[in-house]
């Protein structure tokens, strides 16, 4: 512990990296970051809960460009953004390690470096290739 | 068969040039609101509903200042990139609810280059999102039209051929901002910006300005000699399994979006199916996002849309001629007008007048679609009815 991270709501458990999530008790949806409130069936009855930490990739592009602020970064580079589906959830993240990506690649979670602050390093979440 | 007590006709239009404009936003309402007024031989003082809309600081009902101060009422819409066509509802409910006859409908927007930047805040998203850079538009662009291409099994070089296609119409008109063809080659080997898509895939927020005079009953073809009903107008939002700009998660339930709702209510409101349309405009707002909307509409079969590109279904001599005007691709998007630009297209090609290319033959049924942030869509369904042609 003791990991600089983005967002530290993000995450359930940083070792072994784990995002948290929310379950609604009423329709079993799970969204992500957790929020208080369901939007799929307006549900109130919603409780944190660890997502899955492997998934499949279901979108992926590739950053060619740098984005506008507020993005931040020590040094651009092109990096690749997905849509992972991890079961009950399809999560927005980095994919890490490449730059070109299948639709179906088996991925799971890993920490990232983000960028660096006075020194110290800073992560986020992504998503790399499963051996 | 003309003119029914609450059948509202669109009976004028007048759009300005689209691209870079140097003086004052409302330069741009003005001289729209001037040009649809003169098309149908009406002054300012014969309107008695107005609705306007614009996405930048200006205030559309301060308008009358400039126009004349008649005491009507006119109603704000800030309603994203569904402004122009929740306008158009606007002031056909006004006219309809209100027994009045004569309606102005005005949107505009003078956008300086490259804007469109987003904040989280607004979104109600956590800062960690923007400063990780997923909080950019065209990369949402790109992962809806990748998700789409592989789950429809389209070729990615369709992409090139939408864009082609715009700046094709957009040769032959005279108020579209980007006028110079290009290949479906020189589109899929422009810059990559996110893959799978190009520089030359995308549009650009620049500068427009467009009004339209409506009249309900019998009075429309007094002004007009083909006038065209609005048979419909429908505004529609998210539900649950639509996928959305700046999504953090996505269910992996059933896929919905406000697009496929509302065209499915302005047909049902209209009375004609998806296959009755002979002209349409769909929002494209980079070429994989016309592909999409053709299918979530309803005008092609989801899956069968490359086809129709390599066959010519959506040129001018073809099954269904699309975006004629070049679209936001060929026109950039300023955002309250471009709802209006398509609306003004598909006007003046079922009246035969069409400024750039018109799409021959006799055309009866038009559609228009807007899709936008935060998840809205309005459509419309025009038609051309009454005196022959
Ligand atoms: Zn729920």
């Amino acid at each position: 512990m003791g990991l600089s991270v983005v967002d530290p709501s993000l995450f359930s458990s940083l070792d072994p990296v784990v995002l948290q999530g929310s379950a609604c008790a009423a329709c079993a949806a799970h969204v992500f970051p957790a929020q208080g409130t369901c939007p799929m069936c307006a549900g109130i009855e919603v409780a944190p809960v660890p997502l899955p930490t492997a998934g499949v990739v279901w979108s992926w592009t590739t950053q060619r460009l740098a984005p506008k602020p507020p993005f931040r970064t020590d040094e651009f580079a092109p990096f690749s953004v997905g849509y992972i589906d991890l079961g009950p959830v399809i999560v927005e993240g980095w994919l890490l390690g490449k730059t070109d990506w299948m639709i179906g690649e088996s991925v799971r979670l890993a920490l990232a470096k983000a960028w660096t602050d006075d020194g110290e390093t800073v992560f986020t979440y992504g998503f790399e290739v499963a051996e | 068969m003309t003119g029914g007590v609450n059948d509202v006709y669109l009976v004028g239009c007048s759009r300005t040039a689209f691209g870079r404009f140097d003086g004052e936003d409302q330069d741009l309402a003005e001289q729209a609101v001037r040009g649809a007024l003169a098309d149908c031989g009406l002054s300012w003082g014969d309107v008695e509903f107005a609705a306007g809309g614009t996405n930048g600081e200006t205030k559309p009902d301060n308008l009358v200042a400039r126009m004349g101060l008649t005491g009507i009422p006119f109603v704000t819409v800030k309603n994203g990139c569904a402004t122009g066509a929740v306008a158009l509802g606007t002031a056909r409910n006004g006219l309809i609810a209100e027994q009045r006859e004569i309606a102005c409908v005005v949107g505009y927007d003078n956008h300086a280059r490259g804007a469109f930047s987003a904040s989280p805040a607004r979104y109600g998203i956590g800062d960690w999102y923007g400063a990780t850079g997923m909080m950019v538009t065209t990369s949402y662009f790109a992962l809806k039209i990748q998700r789409y291409l592989h789950e429809h099994d389209i070729d990615p070089r369709i992409l090139g051929h939408v864009s082609a296609k715009a700046f094709d119409y957009a040769a032959s008109h005279p108020l579209a901002w980007r006028r110079t063809p290009v290949t479906v080659d020189e589109v899929l080997d422009s810059d990559m910006v996110n893959d799978p898509l190009t520089r030359l895939m995308f549009c650009s927020p620049d500068a427009g300005g467009v009004a339209l005079i409506l009249a309900r009953g019998p009075r429309a073809f007094d002004l007009c000699d083909k006038p065209i009903r609005l048979a419909a107008v429908e505004l529609r939002g998210r539900r649950p399994g639509s996928f959305e700009v700046f999504s953090p998660w996505l269910s992996p339930g059933v896929r919905t979006s406000p697009s496929v709702d509302a065209a499915a209510a302005a047909f049902r409101a209209a009375g004609v199916r998806p296959q009755d349309v002979q002209i349409a405009q769909v929002q494209d707002t980079e070429s994989g996002a016309e592909i999409m909307h053709l299918g979530e509409t309803g005008l092609c079969a989801p899956g069968d849309q490359g086809a129709g590109y390599l066959t010519g279904d959506y040129l001018a001599g073809g099954r269904l001629p699309v975006n004629t005007d070049g679209g936001c691709i060929a026109n950039g998007e300023p955002v309250g007008a471009s709802g209006l630009r398509q609306v003004h297209e598909v006007m003046t090609q079922l009246q035969g007048r069409a400024l750039g290319q018109q799409v021959p033959g006799h055309l009866r049924i038009g559609f228009t679609h807007v899709y936008g942030a935060p998840g809205i869509s309005a459509c419309t369904v025009l038609v051309a009815e009454g005196a022959s042609s």
